[in-house]
């Protein structure tokens, strides 16, 4: 038929020859572990959607953009005030809606021309046009009309509250004064794009600085885009034309691709790496040992909470909710359970959120719980529905809490887990009893996390409706001296205390290992990072 | 043989169709989106980015549309990575993928095989139980332990190679071993049981009286008939070997497409998906077909039919 029955046992040995090949391959040592310029390797944790500042989402992505480019003004390492950046010096008018901006002659794009007032416009322009479709687009919105431009009902872009002045400054008017816009406007969708990375916005796939290629990459920022390898690696080099180019004591930063806290901690061990995102749970306790220290944790502004679905009986009634939240023993849960130097929530707001303290919160009592869950109809749990805790990781402080109000208020709780993106659907379409929820703020502001919970925002996840609560937010935000305005967030956060339509957890906590050579590692509590200064013995 | 394989060529075509058709809908009805994100979009803003993608069309409609970009050989714009389009995501990854899969098929070939055949001849002798031993070993110890204890030794404890990465040719040593010992562990246990099961073949015995050596008579005789059970295995297990292992990719941090096929479900990325399933699934096509005609070509009882 073919001739293929000769004997020809060459073939056979020709496959395990080939297959030998393996074992010979690669004995070679890998590159040197320390290298010898002044490179910082840094582990990044999701490999960007895009580094367009206007269509990025996640801090992840913000990281390298923040490398990349910055905007009028910065947030400030340790949770301070918002720094100037592009703006050297701004004046707001007596009615708190005008914001003229002074910008710093000696700003340059990484192609050395000056950035002027017109990229803002230019930049804002894009990120508020429809076609550019950008998901953060929200941030822009307390600009006068910028809204109405958003949703099409205002056609001319001169009708929004942004101008370049004739003197090279930049004036913002906003539709109603907004005590916290400086946090807002150094928030990193506020971060310029180049005039040649702008047009045409509807071509979104094509936008240069979505990245497609490092070389079109042109930022304002102390680094320049030199290499994107997918899942791999993204380099940045210093960029000789940046404003404040002696800051920066670093030649490039490696931003080295992993999605594994496991993977990462051997590639740390290993030298590969100088900072890692995180430390895997089970090794916190060898890391609070070693010598030298290289364990570093840093109190995260982000709030981790259950969602009481406040429309499905018996959860409508606030007693019910009030008993839930006042059964738990939150230090036990951070202390015995986490274990990771969280911090015990016994409120929505975290602490030092924009110098936001109100000193409220609730008051564990169990005798409280179960006389609150006793008037509400149900005493020692009975008659109590057979209630679901849904959750998107298995989380061990789930489980504990699950006991606590069994043996506790003596009602059932079954926990769900939910593939990520199921979990996220069904708590915005309040298709769930209880859920587990994070939530960080867009920018530094109480004023953010409150909006959160008033009615129909879509973050709104206990769908929870207060009139009073709105109200109060509403005129907080509003309110430029920051004692009002605190007494108006106060008088809110007492409702949500009383009314109780989520039940605080703890505050969140970022361990990473960091090695000792790396000087200056600043962060906030909002996973921005800091590249000033940064140095590398 | 041609007309055979060019059947089976055609065969492929309303295969994939069923496939793309099923994977289209299901993933579509899988809740949750591309831009279902954990801080919430406003949903004027969201109306505006799936207005943007073509998701705001009826579903038949984005169907055909689907149909006739990949008709054209156009996979689309990836949802997550918006500015890379899944063509460009395959090429990229899939020799990345490839490579490893290679490394690794050589070292199961290579490893299992020897293994094999060594157990089979000297069967119940030391040699057999240690090699045997070692199969049994390889298929019970996962590779995300495999993989982890290797780089704790090679890696961090001698400092040989570095713990993850894709860089150097040192960087694919782990990888290839990890994924091939396991591979190589099946290998090993099927040349030996196809291997024992020939040696005792009465064309064997005549081979023997005619006074071959041993050597003559393992590698011209009894391989050939000892590898049938291996080939069957190997076509579906290239497939997978190939393109890529989620679990290796992660250990390792190794950018190939086992990595991208199993986020862009979590990812809800449609058109990465759509585009990696119907990559996989012509290659196990494919590779069957080839196992099949290597069968044929091993075998003289079987015929094209």
């Amino acid at each position: 038929m073919f001739g293929w029955k000769s004997n020809r046992p060459s073939r056979y040995w020709a496959l395990s020859a080939v297959s030998l090949l393996c074992t010979l391959s690669g004995c070679k040592k890998p590159a040197e572990a320390q290298p010898a310029a002044p490179i910082l390797r840094v582990s990044q944790r999701n490999e960007p959607a895009t580094l367009d500042p206007q269509l990025a989402t996640l801090p992840d992505e913000f990281f390298i953009i923040r490398a990349l480019g910055e905007g009028l003004l910065t947030p400030s390492p340790a949770n301070g005030a918002p720094q100037p950046a592009v703006a050297t010096h701004w004046s707001i008018s007596p009615d708190g809606r005008i914001y003229t901006f002074t910008l710093n002659p000696e700003a340059r794009w990484s192609n050395g021309t000056p950035v002027v007032a017109a990229d803002f416009v230019a930049s804002l322009e894009r990120g508020l046009t429809p076609a550019t479709a950008a998901p953060k687009a929200a941030l822009f919105f307390p600009l006068k009309n910028a809204e109405a431009f958003y949703a099409g009902r205002e056609k001319d872009f001169k009708a929004v509250g942004v101008r370049a002045l004739p003197d090279g400054q930049l004036e913002l008017t906003l539709t109603e004064p907004q005590a916290d816009f400086l946090s807002l406007v150094a928030s990193g969708p506020w971060i310029p794009l180049h005039r040649s990375q702008l047009a045409p916005a509807s071509s979104h796939e094509k936008s240069p600085a979505a990245g497609a290629s490092p070389k079109n990459y042109i930022g304002n920022g102390p680094f320049m885009l030199s290499a994107w390898r997918p899942h791999q690696a993204i380099i940045v080099t210093r960029n000789p034309t940046y404003r404040a180019a002696s800051s920066i004591k670093l030649t490039a930063i490696h931003f080295i691709a992993f999605d594994n806290g496991d993977s990462e901690e051997r590639a740390f061990r290993a030298g590969q790496l100088d900072v890692t995102m995180s430390v895997p749970f089970h090794k916190l306790p060898a890391y609070r040992l070693s010598q030298p220290p290289v364990l570093r944790s840093v109190p995260q502004q982000e709030t981790r909470y259950l969602a009481i679905n406040t429309t499905r009986p018996p959860l409508t009634d606030p007693r019910v909710r009030q008993a839930l939240a006042l059964a738990l023993n939150r230090r036990t849960l951070t202390e015995k359970v986490l274990q990771g130097g969280q911090v015990p929530a016994y409120t929505f707001i975290p602490p030092g959120l924009a110098h936001y303290e109100s000193g409220l919160g609730l008051q564990e009592d169990l005798t409280a719980a179960r006389r609150l869950l006793a008037a509400a109809g149900f005493p020692q749990g009975r008659g109590f529905p057979h209630l679901e805790l849904t959750t998107w990781y298995p989380a061990s402080v789930l489980e504990v809490i699950q006991q606590v109000w069994r043996r506790e208020l003596g009602i059932e709780i079954t926990l769900a887990q939910r593939e990520a993106r199921t979990h996220l659907v069904a708590l915005a379409a309040g298709d769930y009893d209880l859920a587990l929820v994070t939530a960080i703020p867009d920018y530094p502001s109480a004023a953010n996390l409150f909006t959160q919970l008033t009615s129909g925002h879509p973050a709104n996840y206990p769908h929870w409706h207060n009139a009073e609560f709105d109200r109060l937010v509403r005129a907080g935000n509003q309110q430029s001296s920051q004692a009002l305005r605190h007494r108006a967030y106060s008088a809110a956060e007492k409702i949500l205390l009383e009314d109780m339509p989520l039940i605080p957890l703890y505050f969140n906590m970022q361990n990473f290992l960091i090695r000792p050579a790396v000087k200056n590692w600043q962060t906030d509590g909002l996973w921005t990072r800091f590249f000033a200064g940064l140095t590398l013995d | 043989m041609f007309r055979f394989i060019f059947r089976r060529l055609l065969q492929v075509i309303p295969v994939l169709f069923i496939i793309i058709t099923a994977t289209f809908f299901m993933v579509r009805f899988v809740p949750g989106g591309p831009f279902t994100a954990e801080k919430a979009i406003p949903p004027e803003i969201l109306k505006n980015i799936e207005a943007h993608y073509g998701l705001d069309q009826p579903l038949w409609r984005q169907y055909l549309n689907y149909l006739g970009k990949i008709a054209h050989g156009d996979l689309g714009p990836s949802f997550k990575y918006s500015n890379r389009s899944v063509n460009e995501i395959i090429a990229d990854k899939l020799p990345v993928s490839l490579e490893l899969g290679a490394l690794a098929l050589a070292c199961a070939l290579s490893i299992g095989l020897t293994l094999g055949v060594v157990a089979a001849v000297r069967r119940n002798s030391g040699l057999d139980y240690l090699a045997s031993s070692l199969g049994m070993l390889g298929i019970c110890v996962p590779t995300f332990v495999l993989g982890p204890l290797l780089v704790l030794f090679f890696a961090i404890h001698l400092g040989w190679v570095n713990a993850s990465g894709w860089y150097t040719a040192a960087d694919r040593v782990l990888p290839a071993l990890t994924l091939g010992l396991v591979y190589a562990a099946y290998i090993m246990r099927l040349t030996r049981a196809g291997m024992l099961e020939v040696l005792h073949q009465d064309y064997i015995r005549t081979a023997r009286a005619k006074g071959a050596t041993e050597f003559r008579i393992i590698t011209r005789h009894a391989l050939r008939g000892g590898l049938l059970p291996v080939v069957s295995f190997l076509g579906p297990a290239t497939a997978g070997i190939l393109t890529g292992s989620f679990i290796i990719e992660t250990i390792f941090q190794i950018p190939g497409l086992g990595r991208e096929f199993v986020n862009s479900a979590f990812n809800r990325d449609y058109t990465l998906v759509l585009g990696t399933v119907m990559l996989y699934a012509g290659l196990i096509v494919l590779l069957n077909l080839a196992a099949d005609v290597v069968q044929v070509w091993l075998n003289p009882k079987l015929k094209f039919a």
